[in-house]
């Protein structure tokens, strides 16, 4: 069963449906979750078809993993835990170590004067601003792995620390000093650009 | 509340994550200092233009997100199948290879001597016997004698 009827229902009685061999309730929560998925596969590995075949993988794994997943904590971050663990493996095997300096990934070069700029409010305005959009992808990719993820989880995602801090099997102040970092860096990577 | 103080609690004021109390007393400062209010907006708007960025990247990889069912069923497909599934799928010569191997036991059978009719060429005709017990024969024509390599008894070999 799959569509309109189960649009509605919570997570878990997806994942209970799928437990039980209902194949169209896994697919369900895949396109529930696959549009943030690539979303935060892509901020990490940085290529778009990478970050596709990232999220197609963990889909996969997660299919025959869901038999082992525990009720009471939530199915997004069990299955983000796969999908970060996905894409830091696939950046690491493709060798993209950071080698973008924060000065290179400067989105407006520091010799030249800040000039006034309208920041985009829409997805389609920052898809037309093809400069501040690829200075951000710069500096996103010039983060340490962890970083650049615990920025995406909180920023792109919306996830609460201690939901970060499960994905990542780290501590909720770990989680905080890299937030910091990463928002510091970016900051600073953004800087040409002031609001007009 | 002093700048500096301030500033450590910038990231939990834009993360809801300071007491309403507390987190009023910093709103309070930002309304009175420009330069900390700055750092709050430049730290905001990292999120807002990530967020902004993530959404159109995602957009601009929609008809392949539509179609992601497919690959993962595939995927799902692949790996429950048994680990020598994938040989099984080269051995699209497996009804080839057994053609050959009954061509094999044909013209050399397991006792190791040669079958009579192996032929010595491709020049092979079928003909009829006047016989009580045979009706057809293999003939091969390819040696200096005629010589027959297979016979039929009344529809057996």
């Amino acid at each position: 069963m799959t569509g309109n009827d189960q649009a509605n229902l919570p997570d878990e009685d997806l994942v209970r449906g799928a437990q039980d061999g209902d194949e169209g309730a896994f697919r369900d929560l895949m396109e529930r979750y696959k549009r943030r998925a690539y979303g935060v596969a892509l901020g990490i590995v940085g290529d778009p078809d990478d970050a596709q075949d990232v999220v197609q993988d963990a889909f996969v794994k997660a299919y025959y993993k869901l038999k082992d997943f525990r009720f009471g904590s939530n199915f997004y971050t069990w299955f983000y835990r796969l999908l970060v663990n996905q894409a830091i493996d696939r950046w690491r095997k493709a060798s993209r170590s950071p080698t973008v300096s924060f000065d290179d990934a400067r989105v407006s070069g520091e010799t030249s004067e800040p000039e006034a700029m309208v920041y985009p409010k829409t997805p389609e305005e920052m898809a037309g601003n093809r400069e501040l959009g690829e200075g951000l992808a710069r500096a996103i990719a010039a983060l340490p792995e962890y970083h650049r993820t615990v920025i995406l989880l909180r920023e792109v995602e919306g996830l609460a620390y201690e939901e970060i801090a499960r994905i990542l099997d780290c501590s909720v102040g770990t989680v905080m000093s890299r937030l910091h970092y990463a928002r510091t860096k970016l900051k600073e990577a953004l800087k040409g650009f002031r609001e007009g | 509340m002093e700048c500096r103080e301030t500033r450590q609690r910038i990231q939990d004021v834009i993360d809801g994550r300071l007491p309403p109390g507390e987190a009023e007393e910093v709103r309070r400062h930002l309304r009175a200092c420009a330069p900390c209010a700055a750092e709050e907006a430049d730290l905001a708007r990292v999120g807002d233009l990530l967020r902004l960025w993530s959404a159109a990247r995602v957009g601009e990889r929609e008809p392949q997100l539509s179609a992601l069912w497919t690959r993962v069923r595939a995927g799902i497909e692949q790996q429950g199948s048994p680990w020598y599934a994938p040989l099984l799928r080269r051995w699209f010569f497996v009804p080839a290879a057994a053609a050959l191997a009954v061509l094999i036991l044909l013209f050399y059978p397991s006792d190791g001597t040669r079958a009579p009719f192996h032929p010595k060429s491709f020049d092979v005709t079928v003909e009829s016997l006047e016989s009580d017990t045979a009706t057809v024969a293999l003939v091969d024509k390819g040696e200096e004698l005629p010589r027959v390599i297979w016979v039929i008894e009344h529809g057996k070999t």
